[in-house]
């Protein structure tokens, strides 16, 4: 679909700054994401991890008092969220909302329809797509009861969080960000939500991962940590970094940032 | 003048329209007392805490006689799904035979109220027509006046037939007074499929009004389709008396009218009587779609549930005004009530007023209403998937309205309503392969 070669710049966010009613939340946050490449971004609870997350999507609600973000060289803050989603970008909520009435395979399909024509390619043959997602539906465990019901209609939180990553396996996203996949999930789950992650990894294509605990990334190994605290990137370092916040927490992260 | 001398002056003419009606003396006489009860007590206005939603000044302008018999251009029916099942149809409310089937199946007894009014009337079937003369009552009063024909329905146990009965209601302009007495004897079980419908665009004016009886552990699914022309007025009264163990479902469909109401009563006498309300009304245009329901509780053990949903759009206007009364000695009652609306534009209006009355202990009651926009979380997670805005927010509206649809359960209703309610939706062919 695309002539994106690894190392090529996907996302990049200079000196972001966000409010959200009148609160700052983003203060100032620079990232640079290239093709090929798995980030994790960690962070306390209130740090605005997923404030960015949703931002990256195009939720309204926030206002950028200033900064840059650019996705495949474009200016992605001026796109609507449907467009952003039609060229690559997919956003796994951390709490996704049930739609009675809304059909999950529909969904699906409508969703990877908009994002075949943005590439000028037909619509998906009905029979093929079928194929498409039971093969998905058992790479994710998932229960053939899903094919009838709304989406994520009397779904747990686990059966969310993975038809979250079946709707990624299906849209082949070019920057996939994941918020908060792995919260409430027990271990089984975790790791097949990781190996739908996992099978994700090409070098055309990104993957941040939004996490508040580090265990996610021992089944999905990144190739950069980044610590987010009070809205700003206070830190980054490879996955060893990760480990040490499991070990110290965030504090020493925040005081080594004043100190400096 | 006022509004209500107006209206007085309105009802008055209609004296002359009594003369022409069938029935014997009897008939006559029940007519011109109902017609002077009324004139005395003049039409309903907001003012009446009953009607605070709907104004009936559109009424006074109408031409309220009843309709004379025409005959029905060929297609009229068209609209309809395909049926299974027996139909009848009445036609400004006379019974039509040509149309409607002529062998009805064993345990459902038919007989048209215009061959009844003749004579005598039996004293339990004397009560029923004989409409009390309360001021709620006043929309049955003014059927009471111009009662023609209709139907006398009973359901007899132990031989109850599987397919719906459909009765079939067409307005072709003018008046119609139809009236529906149906019994469903101890231990039947029915299902009554009811469609309001208008010739073209005339100005009919429809006040059809039904008593239910259900004996011990009857049950009856009872659906109302409301598919009236564009300035069709009609206003329903439905009353509805539960015996021991009863059941009553009733579900109301609302897509059509200049203004229509329904007024819904069900009277829990038994012990473990039970009743569902469930509504779904399209406010589209300058409609005006109004939904009022009182169930009373007067027996131990007895429950209700009541599930309404409106959509306005454009300048439509709605309401749901839902009473319920747990009454001393209605221990153990258990009775929930929900109305949803959602507003599609900035000039489109509905009014909830869910109501508990309760006069018991021991009872479990709970009720509901929300008014306003399409959730923003879901319109979201729709576009963060690519959906185009005009098309999650179809989805969205037809979704809502979905939650009454899937209630519908004859088999041929579903698909049709769903149809039915996608087109009066503006954004239709943006979901239509969703719906099929």
């Amino acid at each position: 679909m695309s002539s994106i070669g690894k190392g090529d710049l996907i996302l990049e966010i200079a000196d972001l700054a966000v409010d959200v009613q009148g609160q700052r939340i983003l203060d100032g946050v620079n990232l640079a994401v290239r093709a090929g490449e798995v980030h994790a971004i960690m962070g306390p609870n209130g740090a605005g991890k997923s404030t960015l997350s949703q931002l990256l999507a195009g939720r309204s609600g926030y206002e950028v008092k200033r900064g840059t973000v650019r996705y495949l060289g474009e200016d992605l803050l001026t796109l609507p969220a449907e467009e952003r989603a039609r060229r690559g970008l997919f956003l796994g909520f951390q709490y996704p909302v049930e739609i009675p009435g809304v059909n999950n395979v529909y969904l699906l399909k409508a969703a990877l329809n908009a994002r075949r024509r943005q590439h000028g390619l037909p619509e998906v043959d009905a029979f093929d797509f079928l194929g498409l997602v039971r093969d998905k539906m058992r790479l994710m465990q998932i229960d053939e009861s899903f094919l009838s019901r709304g989406v994520n209609e009397g779904f747990s939180g686990g059966e969310k969080k993975r038809n979250e990553i079946l709707q990624m396996t299906i849209l082949e996203p070019t920057l996939a960000i994941l918020d908060e996949t792995d919260s409430g999930l027990d271990i089984d789950a975790l790791k097949v939500v990781a190996h739908g992650v996992n099978g994700l990894r090409r070098e055309d294509r990104a993957v941040v991962l939004v996490t508040h605990y580090q265990r996610l990334l021992d089944h999905i190994v990144p190739d950069r940590v980044h610590v987010l605290v009070g809205g700003r990137i206070l830190k980054s370092g490879d996955r060893d970094l990760a480990l040490e916040l499991e070990r110290r927490g965030y504090d020493w992260v925040r005081q080594e940032a004043t100190a400096a | 003048m006022s509004a209500v001398a107006q209206s007085v002056t309105a009802l008055a003419r209609l004296g002359g329209a009594q003369a022409g009606l069938p029935g014997g003396p009897r008939s006559d006489e029940r007519r011109r007392a109902a017609l002077q009860r009324l004139v005395a007590l003049g039409l309903p206005t907001p003012r009446d805490e009953a009607w605070k939603y709907t104004n009936l000044r559109l009424l006074e302008r109408r031409d309220l006689a009843p309709a004379p018999p025409r005959p029905l251009p060929a297609g009229a029916l068209s609209a309809l799904p395909p049926r299974q099942g027996p139909t009848l149809v009445f036609v400004d409310g006379r019974f039509h035979p040509a149309l409607s089937s002529t062998a009805l199946p064993d345990g459902v007894e038919f007989t048209p109220l215009a061959t009844l009014l003749a004579g005598e009337l039996p004293p339990a079937i004397e009560a029923r027509v004989g409409a009390g003369d309360s001021v709620d009552e006043r929309i049955r009063l003014m059927n009471a006046a111009l009662l023609g024909d209709g139907a006398l329905l009973t359901f007899t146990a132990g031989r109850t037939p599987e397919l719906p009965l459909h009765l079939v209601h067409v307005a072709t302009g003018g008046g119609a007074y139809p009236r529906l007495l149906v019994s469903i004897e101890a231990g039947a079980a029915a299902r009554l499929v009811e469609y309001h419908l208008t010739l073209g665009d005339s100005d009919s004016v429809a006040i059809p009004v039904t008593d239910l009886v259900l004996g011990a552990s009857a049950r009856l699914e009872h659906y109302s389709i409301g598919l009236a022309g564009p300035r069709a007025i009609q206003l329903e009264d439905v009353a509805v008396r539960l015996d021991r163990d009863a059941e009553y479902q009733h579900l109301h469909v609302g897509l059509g009218g200049q203004l229509a109401r329904l007024d819904l009563r069900v009277r829990l006498e038994g012990h473990g009587a039970a009743t569902q309300l469930a509504g779904l009304f399209i406010a589209d245009r300058s409609r005006q779609l109004d939904i009022r329901t009182r169930i009373d509780h007067l027996a131990a053990h007895t429950t209700s549930d009541q599930v309404y949903r409106g959509v306005a759009n454009d300048r439509g206007r709605g309401s749901y005004d839902g009473m319920v009364v747990v009454h001393p000695g209605a221990i153990k009652a258990d009775s929930q009530q929900s109305s949803r609306n959602l507003l599609l534009g900035p000039q489109a209006s509905i009014d909830a007023r869910p109501q508990l009355e309760i006069k018991a202990d021991d009872v479990k009651c709970s009720h509901g209403a929300a008014t306003g926009a399409l959730d923003e979380q879901m319109l979201f997670y729709l576009l963060s998937r690519g959906l185009d805005r005009d098309t999650a927010r179809a989805l969205l509206t037809f979704a809502f309205a979905g939650d009454v649809i899937t209630r519908l359960r004859v088999p041929e209703l579903r698909p049709f309503v769903a149809e039915r309610v996608l087109g009066s939706l503006p954004t239709a062919p943006l979901i239509r392969e969703f719906v099929q």
